[in-house]
């Protein structure tokens, strides 16, 4: 630049010119200034002709709902099903795990905590035992140690049953993921091999990620082996491996601002590492992308197991291993939806339950519903966890409660 | 984008269309009582709001710069700052006091009361140069993909429109420098990398900016 104005001093004309098109080049600098700026990842992906819908993510509360506050009798449950909340004012309340002592983990988003749920028999005793993480969604446990998934790092927390009140320093299991935070937020858990799987979301509602993202990914309990296991697969944030089998299968969120109706999100098999689900090709199996389809065909990919709905938002799953339920639930696979926001018309906010059958489609069905009361929501199951009596637990990051859903004829 | 459109997605025609614009539109009419009339008793908020009238003002247009107005706040906006002083997570030594004793359904109220109050109507900009910069500032940000167009607020999300100069300023150098709680993170990155010139130049646009302007409010639409 100096040098420049350094050669304008040999010429008055050309000065001129240059004092002259100051304004005009930063007028020029200033249109240019929304190229430094980035839409919220929300809206990325909105077409222009959207840019004034009132459609935008759902706010979560800044503070937990108290049990008495739950409207708990809306909830629509088969006959012989009952639900209570087994357990409330945990900020953000998201996936959960079971430690070897009875004590369940909870992890979170936003609310940066993971909690501990003690159970006293006639209540639930909360404490906080790790703060100010990065949306720790993730808890998964082993042998006495607690892992938790940031959304850049996985921490573990050795004997933490035993110290409660007192939790250790966590130690550093990995630290080499992405730090991105648009679908950063992960969900973990053990595999029948003994490796720690988690997702690593596209970063974006839709793009072209870079080959380390819209993965699912492992590595052994002690940070090293590193692989991918599945690709294509735009934000998986829960999965279970099943009790047979011992294969993986997972939940996986679809793109937003296609339509009301389109995408589906899904379910998906991977009865092995090395598929490729689509993203951001092809949708639900059978949509090409309006942009990154082009030239692509959806037959590349491996489909879905089931369309769930669009815009359902399926969270946690888990096969129903327990005895408490009727033997026909054996093996069916529950799936909290904390439910729609892109989409004109609600949907999800439920607990469903799918039935595998060798040879026959799946079997899909609402199991708990009632979150959703015509167009206004008071609460949204994030995650689903079976307890050794067979119960099952529903997480609700909305209100920060933890409900109980038994059988009893 | 909308020129690579597969023709052979089912249900992505009416998206693009009107209807689905009037559709949206009508979500937003019928959607709001429960933001308002479900949501809080608004004659309860009244006689609950007599407390905050001497500084948010009766109508709750204050008309101390500092103070922020309430009226034609969102009211999940209201309601979630309420919970946050209660809770100590925004702080404030003039609000705490007031807080600490509220239920829910107080809040609640409150929040539904000033919702349906009439925001009053802006000074112009006082330096209409920098306005101009505040304007395209809040271009560049895309601040209206979460206060709506016209920056009126929606949801949780404030309106900006209209509030008090003094406020605003001290409200954005609070998130760039961290003082003040962000429920997601989204405006301590929008704010860090303003300078204190375009801090004020964005309060100069938004205390000018009608409050009325942009989408029409949901509650005048009911």
């Amino acid at each position: 630049m100096g040098q420049k104005h350094g050669m304008s001093l040999h010429c008055a004309g050309r000065r001129l010119t240059v004092v002259a098109l100051l304004p005009a080049l930063l007028l020029v600098l200033g249109a240019m200034a929304p190229l430094q700026a980035q839409q919220p990842p929300w809206a990325q992906g909105r077409p222009p002709e959207l840019a004034t819908s009132p459609l935008a993510p759902h706010p979560q509360p800044p503070a937990p709902t108290p049990a008495k506050d739950l409207p708990i009798d809306k909830i629509k449950l088969p006959p012989g099903f009952k639900i209570e909340v087994w357990a409330d004012m945990i900020p953000n309340a998201r996936s959960m795990t079971l430690g070897s002592r009875g004590t369940l983990f909870v992890g979170s988003r936003g609310a940066g905590n993971v909690y501990a749920v003690v159970d006293r028999g006639d209540r639930r005793e909360v404490k906080i035992i790790a703060s100010g993480l990065q949306q720790p969604n993730g808890v998964a446990f082993k042998d006495g140690t607690l892992y938790v998934a940031e959304i850049s790092r996985i921490l573990k927390y050795e004997g933490i049953e035993e110290r409660l009140d007192n939790p250790p320093e966590p130690v550093v299991v990995y630290d080499l993921l992405p730090k991105d935070r648009p679908h950063g937020w992960k969900y973990l858990a053990f595999g029948p091999d003994g490796k720690l799987y988690f997702n690593i979301g596209a970063p974006c509602n839709i793009c072209l990620p870079p080959d380390t993202h819209a993965v699912i990914a492992r590595i052994n309990p002690d940070g090293s082996g590193f692989e991918y296991v599945a690709r294509g697969v735009r934000n998986s944030v829960g999965f279970d491996f099943h009790p047979e089998t011992g294969e993986l299968y997972f939940t996986n969120h679809g793109r937003d601002w296609l339509g009301d109706d389109v995408p589906n999100d899904t379910l998906h098999h991977a009865p092995r590492p090395g598929f490729h689900f689509g993203y951001p090709y092809c949708h639900q199996g059978d949509v090409l992308d309006p942009e990154f389809g082009r030239g692509r065909s959806c037959t590349e990919f491996a489909p879905p197991l089931l369309k769930l709905g669009p815009h359902v938002a399926p969270n946690g799953m888990k096969f129903y291993t327990g005895r408490m339920f009727p033997p026909e639930y054996r093996h069916r696979i529950f799936i909290a939806q904390r439910g729609s926001w892109n989409r004109t018309q609600k949907i999800g906010y439920r607990v469903m339950q799918v039935e595998l059958k060798l040879g026959e489609p799946p079997r899909y069905e609402v199991f708990a519903e009632g979150w959703l009361q015509g167009e206004e929501f008071w609460g949204r199951p994030a995650y689903v966890y079976v307890m050794p009596d067979g119960a099952l637990l529903v997480s609700d990051d909305y209100n920060g409660a933890i409900y109980r859903i038994t059988y009893a004829p | 984008m909308a020129g690579g459109r597969d023709e052979r997605q089912p249900g992505a025609g009416p998206w693009y269309g009107i209807k689905w614009i009037v559709g949206g539109l009508g979500l937003l009419v019928v959607g709001f009582p429960l933001l308002a009339g479900g949501f809080g008793d608004v004659e309860a908020g009244r006689r609950k709001a007599e407390v905050c009238a001497p500084c948010h003002g009766a109508d709750g247009n204050s008309t101390t710069p500092e103070v922020p107005s309430l009226a034609g706040q969102p009211p999940l906006y209201t309601y979630y700052q309420l919970l946050l002083f209660q809770q100590q997570q925004r702080v404030s030594a003039q609000m705490a006091p007031v807080v600490a004793s509220l239920s829910r359904q107080d809040m609640q109220d409150l929040a539904a009361y000033y919702a349906v109050q009439t925001p009053a109507v802006p000074p112009p900009p006082r330096d209409p140069a920098k306005a101009e910069v505040g304007r395209r500032l809040v271009k560049a940000h895309y601040c209206d993909s979460c206060h709506a167009p016209g920056l009126v607020g929606q949801k949780h999300i404030p309106r900006l429109a209209g509030q008090h100069y003094a406020y605003l300023v001290t409200q954005l150098r609070a998130y760039k420098t961290q003082q003040r709680t962000d429920l997601d993170g989204t405006m301590t990155i929008v704010a860090q990398p303003l300078s204190n010139e375009e801090i004020e130049a964005l309060a100069e646009y938004l205390a000018s900016l009608p409050a009325g302007a942009g989408l029409p409010r949901p509650h005048t639409a009911r």
